[in-house]
């Protein structure tokens, strides 16, 4: 039951805070609620999507299919990344020129791609670790404790959405400059964090050289084999023995991120 | 933009492999009941091997290591390969993402 509570939790968490700053975000800057709807189509898009993948990696038995399978799982962690880093830069974007109040046609184009980028960033977020969840509770259905597996994962599921509610509440209750800030900062480190693990995916298949592993050891500092130094791996990207290679995208990717949020901020 | 190019930099990094494993040495890792068996595996360091993973259920388990970067879930009753490339002398921790409290196992590359 207390590892059921856990495990769906920690699980549900990436995808409730994703869909909480999203819509703590559209209540502040979108009056037309349009963008909330996408919002809500790309949750119920990613439950499907979750329930179908979840499926996939639960039939899989032969060698190939599952490496089929983590091919596909580490590109929806690159597109996840990307996507929500495009997004970020979006609602930046999006946010002067509210402020700058445009022409509205322009605008309507812009939001239309925006909103469609809202409805797939929800979607991947709730898919990718949705189908974690869905495998987890198989087994546990299979376990045989039913009472306790239903009980475990519904606290997980609504403890989960309290912690993304508090946090919307919190960001709301902002002003919208700082709103805009915050949440754009909590979205990109998020996204560093996916890219981090989609590169640690590359390197356990040996398909990227590690250069150079670990560069550092900081586990005596932060463990990130702790249940809580894990949670802070998963959500930062923090990792106690990185690679070189882990570092320099790492790196790279703030130096884009940096440069493209100064010119998003002059235009 | 600069999220375009972004993929697409990462998208040439991005092969699929296929890992040929009839060459190296083989070594078995059974999960069961949120436990691992055995807990600690001795490997020769600087060797590449194959580490054949049962998940006997009734759950699903996940292998999986930070320091190794590896991420596995298995379903009850499935089999996987993992290839592991050379390894410098020490211990690498990992365990049972599933089943935290039980499945802790470390391998020690000698």
């Amino acid at each position: 039951m207390g590892n059921a509570f856990f495990v769906v939790w920690r699980e549900s968490l990436e995808a409730f805070l994703i869909a909480g700053i999203l819509y703590a975000w559209l209540q502040a800057n979108d009056a037309t609620g349009k963008g909330k709807r996408a919002l809500f189509i790309g949750l119920g898009a990613g439950v499907g999507l979750a329930l179908l993948l979840g499926w996939a990696l639960l039939t899989v038995q032969d060698e190939l299919t599952g490496e089929a399978l983590e091919t596909f799982q580490t590109a929806t962690l690159f597109i996840a990344a990307g996507l929500i880093t495009q997004m970020v830069l979006w609602m930046r974007k999006h946010g002067r020129q509210m402020k700058a109040r445009l022409h509205a046609d322009l605008a309507a184009a812009r939001e239309r791609s925006g909103y469609f980028g809202v409805a797939v960033v929800a979607a991947l977020a709730v898919a990718r670790e949705g189908a974690e969840t869905v495998i987890f509770l198989y087994g546990m259905a299979q376990e045989g404790d039913l009472s306790a597996l239903l009980l475990g994962s519904l606290a997980g599921f609504a403890g989960a959405g309290a912690t993304a509610w508090l946090a919307a509440k919190s960001l709301a209750r902002l002003n919208i400059a700082l709103l805009l800030r915050l949440s754009s900062i909590l979205l990109l480190i998020l996204a560093s964090a996916l890219l981090i693990a989609a590169i640690d995916r590359l390197i356990g298949a040996g398909t990227l050289p590690p250069l150079l592993d670990p560069v550092w050891d900081t586990s005596m500092l932060i463990d990130d084999t702790t249940k809580a130094g894990k949670l802070l791996a998963d959500f930062s990207g923090y990792r106690a023995r990185p690679a070189l290679s882990s570092l320099l995208v790492w790196a790279a990717y703030w130096g884009v991120v940096l440069f493209a949020w100064r010119r998003t901020g002059r235009g | 933009m600069n999220t375009a190019r972004l993929l697409f930099i990462f998208s040439l990094f991005f092969q699929s492999t296929v890992a040929t494993a009839a060459d190296m040495p083989t070594y078995k890792l059974l999960m069961k009941d949120g436990r691992i068996h055995p807990e600690t595996l001795e490997v020769p360091a600087m060797t590449r091997f194959r580490l054949e993973v049962k998940n006997e259920g009734p759950g699903a388990a996940e292998f999986e290591s930070l320091e190794l970067k590896k991420e596995l879930v298995l379903a009850p009753g499935v089999t996987r390969n993992l290839v592991f490339f050379p390894m410098k002398p020490g211990t690498y921790k990992f365990f049972d993402d599933f089943h935290p409290e039980t499945g802790q196992g470390k391998i020690v590359a000698k």
